[in-house]
């Protein structure tokens, strides 16, 4: 292996252009707002707009300047409040060899903590663990009610083309709850990045689809993925589109869910026996009541 | 445009949905094919040169096209460029037609609006928004349009 290029120089590309203008075009940003930036060599606080869409963070100089000075990819994260000179400060931590802590700060209490949820919330891994949720969700409402829902499973076809890199276990996992010294309620809540990967890796029989392996009735595996593909596209009726049904363990209910690592901000839910994404999201759910149960006891 | 770039590096190095060598040919006019190992990870593609560790560079799938060029060979066109394509050619038919539907599928964007169809759908069919038990139904990047919230059709709840 030809060692890492960066450390003598030599940027990776990447489409910016493309990148600065899904920061402005017409979808809808998930949050947007003034915070404080600190810096990377000038440890002064700057203020900057941010705009939030899906896992990427955006900040320009102005509310109106056209192009975003910079941007940052909001993936293998975590966001925790901290302890800071500069009030309501809270920071974007990444979790790989040398990286940057991103130290942002809120003009008041309520943004902070708004911000801090939509950050923990913005990676795409979470937003795919939701949507594996609700799909499964939705196939047990439409099992229940006699599959008569009026819509023909779409046609499954096989998976091919297994990742052929080197696609490692990541050994450590991400928090689903960063711990933080003050208040338990507004840390990440839900931080489903790595861990969802790690799972998708310990089923290496299973094919997948957007790194989750799809069930068929027939044909599981012990652990309760099992091998399948199903077409998947947009539901607004474009020329193509069927509807992905995925599930997760059907068949025998999944073993008691692992108890809960207070503290434990980069432990893993999910163990290599309990792989399973009902159980996983079941996890989460509970500490997302959990802490919303402290937060509003706090209130 | 700054971005971080080490930890995209090590974005990277994750586990991948699809990845597999293929012939790679950039947008600009004289750009010719190379060999680049190609590997999609949430919603960015990564090409590295083989062997090596770190990725030459990285296109982020949103706000993309992706088109059939031939029977092995598909490309991708950002909507702001239409014009300018990133070429990729395939072992075979099959394998196009995957990459081709992986990264149809690679964007946040469209996995947002699987989820609002399917919050929708449960809410009509079971007159519960899904995402109540999580405490996530105020998420703005959950709502189903313009910030209109999913009430319960069942009053004695409000």
């Amino acid at each position: 292996m030809r060692p890492g290029r960066f450390s003598g120089g030599g940027k990776m590309k990447l489409n910016e252009r493309s990148v600065a203008h899904y920061a402005t075009c017409d979808t809808p940003p998930d949050k947007t707002g003034f915070l404080f930036k600190k810096g990377e060599r000038n440890t002064a606080y700057h203020r900057r707009w941010f705009i939030l869409k899906g896992n990427m963070l955006f900040y320009f100089e102005e509310r109106d300047s056209r192009e975003p000075i910079g941007v940052i990819v909001l993936e293998g994260c975590t966001v925790e409040l901290c302890e800071s000179a500069e009030e309501f400060a809270f920071a974007i931590k990444f979790d790989c060899a040398k990286a940057r802590v991103y130290k942002m700060a809120a003009e008041n209490h309520a943004a902070m903590e708004s911000w801090v949820k939509a950050l923990s919330r913005a990676s795409f891994d979470y937003m795919r663990l939701v949507v594996k949720e609700l799909e499964r969700q939705l196939e047990e409402i439409q099992e229940a009610a006699g599959g008569q829902q009026g819509r023909p499973k779409p046609s499954r076809r096989n998976q091919i083309a297994r990742p052929k890199s080197g696609a490692s276990l990541s050994s450590s996992s991400l928090s689903s709850l960063s711990s933080s010294s003050s208040t338990p309620s507004m840390t990440a809540l839900f931080s489903a990045q790595k861990g969802l990967q790690d799972e998708v890796q310990l089923f290496p029989g299973s094919s997948r689809e957007n790194g989750v392996a799809w069930s068929k009735p027939a044909a599981a595996l012990a652990n309760g993925f099992t091998e399948g593909a199903s077409s998947c596209a947009a539901w607004e009726g474009s020329a193509d589109s069927g509807i992905a049904i995925g599930c997760g363990a059907d068949g025998a209910r999944a073993p008691p869910v692992p108890p809960r690592r207070i503290g434990a901000s980069l432990e893993t839910p999910v163990s290599p026996g309990t792989g399973c994404f009902s159980k996983l999201h079941e996890w989460y759910g509970r500490e997302v009541m959990e802490v919303r149960e402290q937060w509003l006891q706090s209130q | 445009m700054r971005f971080n770039e080490r930890e995209l590096v090590s974005l990277s190095r994750q586990p991948s949905e699809l990845a597999a060598e293929l012939g790679m040919r950039g947008p600009k006019k004289g750009d010719v094919v190379k060999k680049r190992l190609v590997k999609l990870v949430v919603n960015f593609l990564f090409y590295f040169r083989t062997d090596e560790e770190e990725p030459v560079g990285a296109l982020l799938l949103e706000q993309c096209r992706v088109e059939k060029e031939d029977s092995q060979t598909f490309s991708i066109a950002f909507l702001d460029e239409a014009e300018r394509k990133y070429v990729f050619e395939c072992d075979n038919e099959e394998h196009c037609k995957k990459w081709i539907d992986s990264i149809n599928k690679a964007s946040y964007e469209f996995m947002r609006r699987n989820l609002i169809y399917y919050r929708t759908e449960i809410h009509r069919l079971t007159g519960k928004d899904p995402l109540e038990q999580y405490g996530i139904s105020d998420e703005t990047r959950f709502q189903v349009s313009n910030g209109q919230q999913l009430k319960a059709r069942d009053t004695s709840s409000l």
